[in-house]
Parts: structure tokens; C-alpha cells; sequence
């Protein structure tokens, strides 16, 4: 199992609030837990590459959300921008609070200008990337409380 | 005239009135000006002063009045709806004297439900934005600015290479009223006569999933003046230079809508895959040593090869001396010729 991988299954947990994941795939497995200190524990047995699958993961049933925080990722390799032009506001700072819909950022592919809209209302905790760094498709660039 | 002009201020409505009046490159007294607009003469003067500013040269003769000097054809809705002929019913087109951004403007509208197809066309933008928040500078009846509100059902991760497409309708659009000699230049800039044309700026709005807003600005040099040239800092060129005659205003504008219109309905229906070769053919720099310059400030050397599906760069770069050059995927970066740094190749 690739660290691509367990990262990938660290962020479902998070983002879907349930305790704990485990996935196993042929000779290797996975637990994932969320501690109430919010730190993950991930187990992982090195073993041979397995062949991909768990599609069941999605069905894990959603259990009372902890007040951790929405993730909001990048749907799109591009550049990060903040403001809708150098130099003026940025469209949401830390501690602001937003509602769904709402443009958080803008990612640039090839002189396409994305407005991505917060698809989650509360308030910004985090802000993970630096404006004008470039981002990769699913990386994460806001936490929202 | 001694006084010197602020670039940045918008024409009053007014002065573009009066200019309107003036098309038709013949003398018109202040007295019969001001008449027709219910205005003093004074008010005609002062409308009229500094118009240098926006690239224009008019005459003011004692006892016969004011006369544009090869006055611009300014643009008309009528005019470019009648050149549309059967496609007029796609678009709702309002033209508009001065806006700080028509994509902005637009970007708002959309918001407010406006249908797909609708365009504004702008005679002077103050805000007007390029790429990076770079100012988009033009004079007054010099160049065509206009923006184009177009739906999608795809999600915005659905829109990749719809820039690239749009470099590909401009060039059909040129080609179709008689120009040539012009290039794209990735991602989606228009060259020719050693300058850009004409930039593209696309902002998109939606879900991931689907529906999309997308506003396609457009602004393409068509007689820049040498005072609007010397503003920009970079190589710039305009149509004069590469059309033996320059296309009427109204018609570049329609053909520019017939044009994209049909590209977005390839793009909804196919992506940029199916407009992926044509714009591979049109590419100036297709399998030319280049050097791209990275956003993070590194420069790499090597073949443009091509574009993917996605309208992202394909090159042949270079490393170690003796090793098999590696065919990389660029999703950012500035594109010139080996050894030339400005973007005048």
C-alpha cells in the first residue's frame, strides 16, 4: 500500500468523521483511528504491493461529526491565489466565517481562472497553501470548523 | 494642448456621444454639436479637449469646427446583430461606452441568472485584467474588448483546455475575415508581426460537479497608437500588421461570437480533444527549441511537442548530455524561443 494511499484514506476519515477505518488488502493492512486528541495512528503491515481496492470504504457509515474540520481540496491541477487580483483583498482570511458557496479561492490552469466556492459553511481554521504556489489535483488548501 | 492626461480616466458619455457624431471623418461645427446634444458649446470644447489621450487625432478649426482625423468605426449593436444574420438569436449583446472590466461586469450578471450567449462589448475599459491581474490597455475605437458568458453542464474539472479552444475560435474567426499571418502562443495568447494581437482571460464559476458559468474576456489590438504602445510592457503588436485590410469592427466582432459559439459547442460536446490538432498546427513555437520559464523561477530547455487532451504543454526536455531527452507535461509557465527572453520571436 503506497503513502499516497494512506494519506488519501487519513483525509476520509477525517472528513467523514468516523472513529476508526480498517482496510485490509490481501496480506496488508490498514487501521486508521481518530483519537480525541486528533491524532492518527496508522498501522501498517510492509508487505507485497496488493492489488487496489477497497470501494466499500465509501459506504462507512458517517457517525457525529467531532469539531475538527472540513477539508476543502483542490479539484484541479493550477496556481493558488487568494485575491482575485495581486494586491487586493484576499477573499477569506483565518478566523472569517463562510457559507457554502461562497468563493474562497482561485486556482489558475492555463489562463482559466477558477473561482472555487466553499461547498461547506463555517469558519476558516486553516489556509494550507501559499498564494501563487501551485497545487496538485486533490490537494488540500483550506480547513473549515 | 500642454495639459498633461491621467491614462486611466474613463471617456465622459458626453465626449463618446460627440465622438459618434464625428465617424463620419467630416466637420461639424460646435454650434450644430452642441445643438444635437442639448449642450453648451463649452460643454462640446471641454468634451473634446485632450482626446489625444485615448489615441484619437482630432481637428478643431476656427469657422468650420471639429473633425476626427481617420475617425474609428465605433460599435453598434444593430450592425454586429445583421452581421450575425441567423445566429442572432443566440446572443443578447449590450454595448456599453466604459467599464472598469467587462468580465467582471458580466461574471456579475451571471450570477444574477443572465442567459448563456450573453456578450458585452466594451468601447474603453479602465479595469480591464489580464492574466496576473495585468492591466489590459487600450485606446478608444483601437481595439476590441468584449466578454462572453457561455453555460456548461460540465463541473469546472470538466473545462480543461477551454482556453486553448478559445485560441482556436479566434483563429478560425481571423482566418474567416481575412487574416493570416497570425499564431497562438501557449496557453492562448495571439501573435503576429513579432507582438501579441490579442489575450484571452477565462473566469469560470461553479460546482465541481457541474453546472459552470464561464466568462471569456477578449481583447484584440486592432491600431494601437504609439502612445498606448509605449504603456505596455511587453511586446505587442495589433491586426494593421499582419491584415492587408483591416476588418470592419462590427463584423470582427460577430464572426468572433459565430466562430466561438461553434467551438464551444465542439468543446461541450468532445472536450479539447477534438480541437487539440488544429491547435498544434497553429502553434508558433510546434517543435521549436524553447525555454520555459516555471513559476517557481526555474528555466528548462527542450522541444514543444505538442499539447495533451487537457491543453497542457508537451516538451522534450533536456537534462544530462548523453541522456535521451524526456518528454515532460507542463501545466504553468512562460514559453519563449531558445536564447530570446522576451516573447518577440
Amino acid at each position: 500500500m503506497d503513502l499516497r494511499k494512506i494519506k488519501t484514506l487519513i483525509e476520509l476519515v477525517e472528513n467523514s468523521g468516523i472513529a476508526e477505518l480498517e482496510i485490509k488488502e490481501g496480506e496488508e493492512f490498514v487501521r486508521i483511528s481518530r483519537s480525541s486528541t486528533a491524532v492518527q495512528h496508522v498501522y501498517a503491515a510492509p508487505q507485497q504491493h496488493a492489488a487496489p481496492a477497497a470501494a466499500a470504504v465509501a459506504a462507512a457509515p458517517a457517525a457525529p461529526a467531532e469539531p475538527e474540520g472540513h477539508v476543502v481540496k483542490s479539484p484541479m491541477v493550477g496556481s493558488f491565489y487568494r485575491s482575485p487580483s495581486p494586491g487586493a483583498k484576499p477573499f477569506v482570511d483565518i478566523g472569517q466565517t463562510v457559507s457554502a458557496g461562497e468563493t474562497l479561492c482561485i486556482i489558475e490552469a492555463m489562463k482559466l481562472l477558477n473561482e472555487i466556492e466553499s461547498d461547506h459553511s463555517g469558519v476558516i481554521k486553516a489556509i494550507l497553501v501559499e498564494s501563487g504556489q501551485a497545487v496538485e489535483f486533490g490537494q488540500p488548501l483550506f480547513i473549515i470548523g | 494642448m500642454s495639459e498633461c492626461y491621467a491614462m486611466n480616466t474613463a471617456p465622459k458619455p458626453l465626449t463618446l456621444a460627440l465622438l459618434r457624431l464625428l465617424a463620419d471623418g467630416k466637420f461639424h461645427s460646435g454650434e450644430i454639436l452642441a445643438q444635437r446634444m442639448g449642450v453648451s458649446r463649452a460643454s462640446v470644447n471641454n468634451a473634446l479637449h485632450g482626446i489625444e489621450q485615448y489615441g484619437l487625432t482630432l481637428y478643431s478649426v476656427r469657422g468650420r469646427g471639429y473633425c476626427l482625423s481617420k475617425p474609428p468605426q465605433w460599435l453598434d449593436e444593430a450592425q454586429v446583430y445583421a452581421a450575425l444574420a441567423a445566429q442572432a438569436g443566440d446572443f443578447q449583446l449590450e454595448v456599453l461606452d466604459s467599464a472598469a472590466s467587462s468580465n467582471t461586469l458580466l461574471l456579475q450578471r451571471a450570477s444574477q441568472h443572465a442567459p448563456s450567449g450573453s456578450v458585452l462589448a466594451v468601447e474603453w475599459q479602465s479595469g480591464g485584467r489580464g492574466r496576473l491581474g495585468r492591466t489590459w490597455h487600450s485606446g478608444l475605437g483601437n481595439a476590441l474588448t468584449f466578454s462572453l458568458l457561455w453555460r456548461f453542464e460540465c463541473g469546472l474539472s470538466g473545462l480543461s483546455g477551454l482556453s486553448l479552444a478559445t485560441g482556436v475560435a479566434l483563429m478560425r474567426a481571423l482566418q474567416s475575415v481575412g487574416v493570416n499571418g497570425a499564431r497562438l502562443k501557449w496557453p492562448n495568447d495571439v501573435l503576429g508581426a513579432g507582438g501579441k494581437i490579442a489575450g484571452i482571460l477565462i473566469e469560470a464559476q461553479g460546482d465541481m460537479l457541474g453546472p459552470s458559468a464561464v466568462v471569456i474576456g477578449i481583447g484584440i489590438n486592432l491600431t494601437l497608437p504609439q502612445q498606448v504602445l509605449q504603456q505596455i510592457d511587453q511586446p505587442v503588436s495589433d491586426l494593421s500588421q499582419i491584415a492587408t485590410e483591416l476588418p470592419d469592427r462590427n463584423v470582427l466582432l460577430a464572426t468572433l461570437l459565430r466562430e466561438l459559439a461553434k467551438v464551444l459547442q465542439e468543446f461541450s460536446a468532445k472536450g479539447f480533444a477534438g480541437l487539440r490538432e488544429e491547435w498544434e498546427n497553429a502553434h508558433l513555437y510546434q517543435n521549436k527549441p524553447v525555454q520555459l520559464l516555471l513559476p517557481d523561477g526555474t528555466v528548462v530547455h527542450g522541444i514543444v511537442r505538442g499539447v495533451n487532451q487537457d491543453g497542457a504543454l508537451l516538451a522534450e526536455i533536456e537534462s544530462a548530455a548523453g541522456i535521451q531527452p524526456e518528454m515532460r507535461v507542463f501545466h504553468a509557465g512562460e514559453i519563449s524561443l531558445r536564447g530570446n527572453h522576451h516573447a518577440a520571436d
